[in-house]
């Protein structure tokens, strides 16, 4: 069966919503990674487990984590010089943050004081809530003291689980003035809309090889080689590490702590770690390689050359460590330098892992990775590339900043009590609560992390002492414009690089790699400046927030035959003998389900079913190569590499099969040994804010979620005829699987040139359709609008999927390729009188404009101004009767315009009154367009006890199209219309059908729009059996072709198979001698529109300085004529058309000049007979008697003289542009002289 | 337009209460704040004068 329009579905849901769920559940999910990393904050919200993963019951909140990560300050009072014994110790610590959901406190009379989003919009102020947190503190070890602290009000994500709109239905959501289908995932601040931007980050926890040139110029010795991981703390902050390797043979740890870089001997972290020999060191490192001379004769020099520090012992190397960054951690005065040591392995080094061991088996693990890459048996890994990248999300992005500001805010008080140690000694006492209350009353701007949170979302810049190790300070908030569905949507899909390597030259980092096939979009991304850096994420592609249970893998991989490290650690397998592995004694373990191992690794010969297509004695050689087996970032295992194949393929069985509690969203990444390529393992990750994606598993059709890490190393087939027996193991869902929610949308996509689907996904973004369903709730500054919206006959399923038709975004128009009135050149196209004079593309724009009174007055002071005409305690109003007159046509007595009236430029548009002058303002309508008055908002004080003092005004500004509006199909095929042709001279065919559009025949050749042909087709076909077409990509193929699809269609309507229809003149009524193409494509409204562009000028606003026209059309300015016009006029000879345009029509100035020494400077006038001289006295001869300018009787009495020459004998008038007299005084203010020869023409 | 304009005005115009959608009469220099529900945004009513362009 045909699908259908649902229209009686969709009229059924927009007059009653639904009071369960969402009828789109797919369109609810978009905004997912916002909400479900926000909601990660609190407590007990773990993300509904979508992939069936084993989520943790209610772990702590991630703010609760961080909170008990920022840890405590100690600070002692009493005399600096002072023994410690003998002064008091007061230790600070910070416990239980709570969050409230948003309401009003003050709200007087109210019914209600729950504060809901719509009500923030329409008001102008921020979404928040109330943040508590208790203070702690101790004296000298006593009694635990404890005080409740308010840390402002943290902005809050609209629909997560603090808003007051969790959990709502359609209907309840109606209800609140919200969109049926709203999914949320932005904050509002100051009553506008803004999202924190996805960013791409190095992937967490794992050692990266990196080759970078811009290593050396760290220090003396130091190479590019280098292995860098990004350690995330469980509370999602994080600390980047890099090892660097020395051309000495020394190997650094570098970090960055508090925007101070910092470099550690490896080794010397390796010894505070674990109480390991240098042979211990060594053969860790080595695994027993010694015949890699390479390997053994670097780890030899590295420890050799540690020996100069004489750190022997990890007592010694952590009391080292301790004394060399006691400063740098702030630690306590009374701190043992060994716990210093120790705290420092715990807040910088791999913060990932919390026991010493796993440390130090990482970071041998880098160090092999590292030995590695400078060997160059492995590859550098490409930090451009998916495969090493992850995503920041909101939620990870507010626990860091908390952090920091309740760190900064624990060093305030701390800061503070030493500032009155030093100013007076004896005022400090810790025990007085008296003090201690004064001093937490000093620190409350600190305390205000809600109004800091604020300043971030409202300018997206981040203020932060740490840098909280991220590239970029500014640009992490976007603003959720509603220009239409479409871009909102975009928005919460969009991923960005980071602006960092926005300013980079190279255009590496925006290459399209195929590690990012199906996690982002590859049509999707703009074209200009952002091209490659701003992504937008697949439709499928989901980020990964669930907190999984991954606490029995280590087991399940031990017993699936991954070895133990113990004593002088694992080997090469030619080391060691086989019986000694581990692997073999664990098969009984869980073994009852996996029959597809049974190829026991009893010999290396039963494993030749590698990966690694090389033959011979490497091949044998590499299976032998031991790997390491990690689950995020913690070394849990060491095997063969043939085990940890196997291991990677049962685990994946598991997964899918969902048996031994293996969590669906566990990412496998088995890296095969191969020669030279990236450094071999079995990673498993488990952590949050990766992708994730959904593929099918064809051993048992199960969905398995792929990571950008594995999907490398995995055979995802696409179509059918993809699949190769016995290599494939995964097939995609659907090969639309790979494309964003916008470029889904493109329909026959798999028909056109690829370009054009970028410029679709960019002009779908831009066209005027239904920015919102609550347009009466809304406040945005500019709304475009389509009055005349329409579902699409042409749409793909996804359409219907994300609930599109509830938000048209263009209309279905007959159009006809034909070149018929010579109007259609250059994507020049034709609308028919008619079809505008129906309302096809009617727009609107809406723009709202806030009066606040509040301004003209100090905070605190009393109201002074008042809406309306008179002032207080006054009974008449100050205006005059002719004024009043006016203005009461378009306001009413309130003050405020009257709602419909008509607006033109200069019309009184509201009126106010000034108590203290008794004076009436009235403010006129300042734009350039006639604009009707829509709506008129009220707005109350928060408390609602305060008079008026803000309003908002909507205008509305009709925009039907005109000649010159921009108009395209959904195939990059845009144009803007040439004329308003009438309907009895459009074309028609046999049926009387009339085009509403006519497009040039030209746009097809050299764009290739196939897909545009097909849609016209379909759009025809849908059009007369009155049912839609599904024109998902992909559905069409050779042996079943669209053209023939929609063709039999056609011609069961009775029309021409191929779309053509012999069709007749309007004007001469004869038919045309070639049957012409004509179909039904949507078309686009978009928003550029000439009534905003339009730009002309005769005379008009001057420069300042230069006397040149201004530009700008906001200013009345010209348009410029530049280099390149001048070149062409230039080319023409025509002269004087050039000095029309860059003379006469610009700066034209008559200025003198003294023929005597050329100056313009110089000449100055001076008033006669000062020093009684008469004319005749200066004025010698004729010749000068113009400089006494005859045509300015100002000037009469007046004589111009040269002052260098001191006579009116040479001044002449020149004709000059005025900048030439600017810069001769630039040149002056230089010591530049410029002389002008002036002679009488012969 | 209504010829001799009202100097002297103790004139309540009504207002639409943004949540419950009761009219509010509010006199200058009254608080915001509905009667009914307490709700802060008001909107002022379309006009009932003649609104009348030229059409064209």
């Amino acid at each position: 069966m045909a699908p259908t329009f649902r229209t009686l579905e969709r009229q059924q849901q927009a007059v009653v919503p639904s009071r369960t769920g969402t009828q789109f559940p797919k369109l609810a999910k978009l905004a997912a990674p916002h909400i479900d990393s926000f909601n990660a904050l609190f407590a007990g919200t773990t993300p509904a487990a979508s992939s069936g993963a084993a989520a943790l019951p209610s772990g702590p909140g991630l703010l609760e984590r961080a909170v008990g990560d920022v840890g405590s300050r100690v600070v002692f009072d009493g005399q600096r010089d002072a023994p410690l014994a003998d002064r008091n110790k007061l230790e600070l610590w910070l416990s239980g943050i709570t969050v409230a959901k948003p309401s009003i406190d003050a709200a007087k009379g109210a019914l209600s004081n729950v504060m809901y989003p719509a009500e923030c919009r329409e008001r102008g102020v921020s979404y928040k809530a109330k943040m508590q947190i208790r203070l702690n503190w101790r004296i000298n070890g006593g009694p635990i003291q404890t005080e409740a602290r308010n840390l402002g009000s943290l902005p809050i994500m609209v629909r997560s689980s603090k808003c007051n709109l969790y959990g709502k239905s359609p209907y309840e959501l109606v209800q609140h003035h919200e969109d049926a289908e709203e999914f949320g995932g932005y904050f509002i601040s100051n009553g506008i809309e803004r999202l924190v931007r996805l960013l791409i980050v190095p992937r967490r926890n794992h050692p990266t090889a990196i080759v970078r040139p811009s290593f050396q110029n760290r220090g003396p010795t130091y190479t590019k080689f280098g292995v860098s991981i990004r350690s995330v703390r469980p509370d999602q902050t994080s600390q980047t590490v890099t090892m660097h390797y020395c051309s000495d043979g020394a190997v650094t740890l570098r970090f960055s702590y508090r925007k101070n870089e910092y470099m550690v001997p490896v080794i010397l972290v390796l010894r505070a770690l674990c109480d390991a020999s240098d042979r211990e060191i060594f053969e860790r490192i080595t695994m027993g390689m010694y015949s890699n001379t390479f390997l053994t004769d670097r780890v030899e020099l590295l420890l050799r050359s540690f020996r100069r520090y004489a750190v022997f012992s990890r007592k010694q190397a952590l009391s080292y460590l301790g004394s060399k960054f006691a400063v740098m951690l702030d630690s306590p005065e009374d701190a043992f330098e060994e716990d210093v040591g120790r705290e420092f392995l715990r807040k910088i080094i791999l913060v990932h892992l919390n026991d010493a061991k796993s440390k130090f088996d990482l970071i041998i693990f880098m160090l092999q990775k590292l030995y590695s890459l400078v060997a160059g048996d492995c590859a550098q890994d490409n930090p451009d590339s998916l495969q090493f990248q992850e995503t920041l999300l909101a939620g990870h992005l507010f626990v860091g900043i908390i952090k920091e500001k309740l760190g900064d805010y624990l060093d305030a008080i701390k800061t503070q009590i030493n500032t009155d140690l030093r100013r007076s000694a004896s005022t400090v006492n810790f025990s007085d609560k008296k003090y201690m209350q004064r001093v937490f009353a000093r620190c409350s701007g600190a305390a205000d992390i809600g109004k800091k949170l604020e300043y971030f979302l409202a300018t997206g810049n981040l203020v932060s002492n740490t840098g909280l190790d991220l590239q970029q300070v500014s640009g992490y908030t976007i603003v959720g414009e509603k220009l239409n569905f479409y871009r909102y949507i975009s928005h919460f899909r969009s991923i960005h690089r980071g602006s960092f390597f926005a300013e980079l030259k190279t255009t590496t980092v925006r290459k399209l790699l195929p590690e990012s096939w199906g996690f982002l979009c590859p049509v999707h991304t703009p074209d200009g400046a952002p091209c490659g850096l701003l992504n937008h994420l697949s439709h499928k592609c989901e980020i990964m927030l669930d907190q999984i249970d991954v606490s029995h893998i280590p087991q399940l991989v031990a017993s699936l035959g991954a070895g133990q490290i113990s004593g002088q650690g694992p080997r090469v397998a030619a080391a060691v003998p086989d019986s000694d592995r581990g692997h073999s004694d664990a098969m009984d373990v869980d073994g009852d389900d996996y029959g597809d191992d049974d190829n026991d690794d009893d010999a290396e010969h039963g494993d030749q079913d590698g990966v690694v297509a090389d033959a011979g004695a490497e091949l044998r050689n590499r299976k032998k190569v031991l790997v390491s087996v990690q689950l995020d970032g913690r070394v849990i295992g060491w095997c063969r590499d043939s085990v940890a194949q196997r291991i990677a393929q049962t685990l994946r069985d598991w997964k899918v099969r969902q048996l031994h509690r293996v969590p669906a969203t566990l990412e496998i990444g088995y890296v095969p040994p191969t020669r030279g390529g990236q450094y071999p393992g079995l990673f498993l990750f488990s952590s949050p804010a990766r992708m994730v994606r959904p593929v099918r598993y064809l051993a048992t059709g199960g969905t398995d979620y792929v990571g950008p890490f594995e999907q490398v190393y995995m055979n995802v087939a696409c179509m059918n005829e993809d699949v190769v027996p016995g290599l494939t193991t995964h097939q995609e869902f659907d090969p639309t699987d790979m494309l964003s929610v916008v470029a889904n949308m493109t329909p026959f996509s798999d028909f056109n040139q690829s370009p054009r689907n970028m410029y679709q996904c960019q002009m779908g973004k831009q066209s005027m359709g239904t920015p919102a369903q609550n347009l009466f709730h809304r406040t945005d500054n500019k709304l475009y609008r389509l009055q005349t919206g329409q579902s699409p006959i042409v749409r793909p399923n996804a359409h219907n999927d994300y609930g599109l038709d509830g938000y048209p975004n263009g209309m279905n128009a007959v159009v006809c390729v034909i070149s018929y009135t010579g109007y259609d050149m250059e994507d020049a196209s034709i609308i028919a009188k008619s079809s505008y004079e129906r309302g096809y593309g009617y727009g609107t724009i809406y723009k709202g404009e806030w009066v606040d009174l509040a301004e003209h007055r100090r905070r605190g002071e009393p109201i002074t101004h008042h809406f309306g005409f008179v002032a207080a305690g006054e009974t008449e109003t100050t205006l005059s009767e002719k004024a009043l007159t006016r203005a009461l046509q378009f306001i009413d007595l309130d003050g405020l315009p009257i709602v419909g009236v008509r607006l033109t430029q200069g019309d009184p548009m509201y009126a106010y009154v000034d108590d203290v002058t008794g004076k009436v303002y009235i403010k006129d309508y300042k734009g350039m367009e006639d604009a009707y008055v829509d709506q008129v908002r009220l707005i109350g004080s928060d408390s609602g006890d305060q008079e008026l003092q803000k309003i908002h005004i909507r205008l509305r500004i009709p925009r039907p199209p005109i000649i010159g509006d921009k108009f395209s199909s959904r195939h990059g095929q845009k144009g803007v219309i040439s004329q308003k042709w009438p309907s009895i001279d459009m074309p028609f065919s046999e049926s009387g059908i009339i085009p509403d559009v006519i497009i040039n025949p030209h746009a097809f050749p050299s764009r290739m729009t196939i897909g545009m042909f097909v849609e016209s087709l379909a759009g025809k076909a849908g059009a007369l059996h009155g049912h839609s077409q599904d024109a998902t990509p992909f559905r069409f193929n050779e042996n079943h072709a669209a053209a023939d699809f929609f063709g039999e269609e056609l011609a069961k309507a009775g029309f021409n198979y191929h779309g053509n229809e012999p069709m007749y003149s309007g004007i001469t009524g004869q038919e045309f001698k070639a049957d012409i193409y004509i179909g039904v494509v949507y078309y686009q409204r978009l928003r550029h529109m000439v009534s905003d562009k339009y730009q002309v000028r005769t005379t008009g606003p001057v420069h300042n300085l230069t006397q040149q026209p201004v530009k700008g059309r906001k200013r009345a300015g010209g348009i410029r004529f530049g280099e390149m016009e001048r070149d062409s006029l230039l080319a023409h000879g025509v002269s004087f058309l050039l000095k029309d345009r860059l003379m006469n029509c610009s700066d034209y100035s008559q200025c003198h000049v003294c023929r005597l020494c050329g100056s313009i400077l110089s000449p100055m006038q001076r008033r006669l007979g000062v020093a009684g001289e008469t004319l005749d006295a200066t004025v010698p001869s004729g010749g000068a008697a113009a400089a006494t300018t005859a045509s300015d009787p100002a000037s009469a009495g007046r004589v111009v003289e040269c002052m260098t020459c001191g006579t009116s004998r040479g001044i002449e008038v020149i004709a000059i542009p005025y900048v030439f007299r600017y810069l001769c005084t630039e040149l002056v203010a230089m010591n530049i002289k410029l002389r002008l020869d002036i002679a009488h023409r012969a | 337009m209504d010829g001799a304009p009202a100097r002297q005005q103790r004139i309540d115009v009504t207002y639409t209460c943004g949540e419950c959608g009761a009219d509010n009469q509010i006199k200058p220099r009254e608080p915001i704040r509905c009667k009914d529900c307490g709700y802060r945004i008001m909107y002022k009513k379309r006009t009932k004068r003649m609104v009348q362009f030229e059409a064209r």
